[in-house]
């Protein structure tokens, strides 16, 4: 009978019952196909050995799963289970990061006077960086841990046609982009999202709880902080997507309602010193938030830090903060004019996304 | 997010996880032809995703670090797989299949297009892993491994895929359906794969 293939006796080694008897058979008597198999047997090793890797033995499961979530932001409940979007919001609004933006809007209404009714403390104006490292958004509070979290509104965010239709939902110019970069071209796809609020209620038997719960101690909350309620509202929003083919988004122009936040009565000199002495919130986050609370208007931006520089620059005579990865691969410019924030950010450098900026129409 | 979202643009999101838009991942999904990706480029992502990261991401991890040398570059591979992976419609049966074989590929699109790090972080991974050449009884040096992994870039695209997969534990059925190959050519794609890795360590030995 003839020789099996090469294949065959690959296979041998591996699954030697995915092998006919009668080829096997013919192996074992061969002293030629012997051979053969020992030289075939001898390279499957070498590659082995030069192919190994440790790496897939002890990953951080958990870790990995965090930084897939930031990414895909709805992960969790999906399409297929269809929970009502509040049920998705308030999913979302147990994330670090909007924890972290949520603790950051209340404390930046710092110096506003207390108000007796749903009362305006806070109205995004411009926008500047705070820089958090990965362990000091895992730490922030879960504002859930500390009170009721009711999020209101369709923040459901959708892909519409195209900017006429992103205009209508929204009621935004959206901005027109003259000229696109060297590297980008075809047509973006247009992503809308609705007003979003969201209303906290502070509890302290709760945040008690949690407290004990962490095996911490919680600072005794202050009389009158107990049922007061904080709310925050943001969008509708429009977003330009360019896609490129190297699984970098190229470029990104987005346009929103930032935050506002409203109070229903509580001093937010209060509220902010019960929350910077909240465990968790770190020194340095704390220093860098205080420094905001002289106009009670400037956003945080969460940047991750030290992979991110900022700058300052001019978009048609509005500051704007520019922001530019440490390789040099993604930069971003942001900025708020008559209550809009803008966002022009890409696979660029921050000249270029100053010039896509200032270039909008 | 949606606050952030809403409220602060998409640049928080976009700097804070590049590559965080679906439909920038479509380019080389595409061009894998296996499965298409939805169009859509909404956040929300297929309900089994949690499940299905936590069965396989080490599997995965340990695919695209098969043909990487490197763990950190390994775990990134596998985020952008799984975030491909979330916004597809890939039937939940064949997740596995499709994981692996958009990990290799992702990988070996990385390993070509010379986007690598520098060799510290690779001498690191190979110090670590040492114990496993013992294991194996072969001695494969650093400069070998290297000189593999520049040979497996220049392979066919399916015969460096096929040997990575069984390299990674994938059985021969498992490896034919993923590649639309007949389990019996598996056996010879992954022996030529083989013979031209060890025919490449042979010429750079002799050469010497």
């Amino acid at each position: 009978m003839p020789h099996p293939t090469e294949g065959v006796l690959r296979r041998l080694l591996d699954e030697p019952a995915g092998v006919t008897d009668s080829d096997r058979q013919h192996v074992t008597g061969c002293p030629q196909c012997l051979g053969r198999l020992a030289t075939t047997r001898e390279d499957a090793a070498l590659v082995d050995a030069a192919l190994a890797t440790k790496a897939g033995e002890d990953v951080d499961l958990s870790a990995a799963w965090r930084r897939l979530s930031k990414v895909a932001p709805a992960t969790g409940p999906g399409r297929a289970a269809a929970p009502p979007p509040a049920d998705r919001l308030r999913a979302a609004a147990r994330r670090p990061v909007v924890a972290a933006l949520a603790v950051t809007l209340v404390l930046t209404g710092a110096g506003v006077a207390a108000a007796n009714d749903w009362l305006q403390i806070f109205r995004t104006e411009q926008i500047a960086p705070v820089s958090f490292s990965t362990a000091d958004l895992i730490a922030l509070p879960d504002l859930s841990a500390y009170g009721e979290v009711a999020v209101t509104g369709d923040g459901d965010v959708h892909e519409v046609a195209d900017a006429a239709a992103a205009a209508a939902e929204t009621g935004l110019d959206v901005p027109e982009v003259t000229s696109l970069p060297r590297g980008v071209s075809g047509e973006p796809a247009y992503q809308v999202g609705g007003e979003v609020s969201a209303t906290f209620t502070f509890s302290a038997d709760r945040a008690a709880r949690a407290a004990t719960e962490a095996g911490k101690t919680l600072p005794p909350p202050p009389p009158g902080l107990d049922a007061s309620q904080v709310r925050l509202v943001a969008g509708p929003g429009v977003a330009q997507i360019w896609a490129s083919s190297t699984g970098v988004p190229a470029l990104v122009v987005g346009r929103a309602v930032p935050p506002s936040a409203f109070s229903s009565g509580v001093a937010f000199e209060t509220v902010r010193d019960y929350l910077l002495s909240l465990p968790g919130m770190t020194d340095d986050v704390a220093a860098q938030l205080r420094t905001f609370t002289a106009d009670g208007s400037t956003l945080p931006l969460p940047v991750p830090a030290g992979q991110v520089t900022t700058s300052s620059a001019q978009v048609d005579g509005v500051p704007a903060t520019v922001l530019a990865t440490r390789d040099r691969t993604m930069a971003a410019v942001v900025w708020v004019d008559d209550g809009v924030v803008t966002a022009v950010a890409g696979a660029l450098d921050d000249d270029e996304v100053l010039s896509i900026a200032r270039d909008l129409r | 997010m949606d606050l952030i979202r809403h409220g602060g643009t998409a640049t928080a999101a976009v700097l804070a996880a590049p590559g965080a838009v679906a439909g920038a991942t479509e380019g080389r999904t595409e061009r894998m032809g296996r499965v298409a990706v939805s169009g859509s480029v909404r956040g929300a992502v297929r309900a089994d995703l949690e499940e299905i990261f936590r069965r396989d991401y080490q599997r995965v991890v340990g695919v695209a670090a098969r043909v990487l040398g490197s763990r950190d570059q390994a775990e990134d591979v596998a985020q952008e797989v799984f975030l491909s992976f979330g916004r597809s419609s890939v039937p939940t049966g064949e997740a596995r299949g499709w994981l692996s074989v958009a990990a290799a590929h992702t990988a070996l699109n990385l390993l070509r297009s010379g986007r690598r790090r520098a060799s510290r972080e690779e001498t690191a991974a190979a110090a670590d892993d040492a114990a496993i050449s013992d294991v194996a009884e072969v001695v494969v040096t650093l400069e070998e491994r290297n000189r593999v992994r520049t040979a497996l870039a220049r392979l066919p695209r399916k015969h460096a895929v096929a040997l990575v997969l069984r390299h990674s534990g994938l059985s021969y059925a498992d490896v034919a359906a993923a590649l639309d190959l007949s389990p019996g050519s598996v056996g010879t794609t992954v022996r030529r794969a083989e013979s031209a890795l060890r025919k490449e360590l042979n010429r750079h030995a002799s050469s010497h």
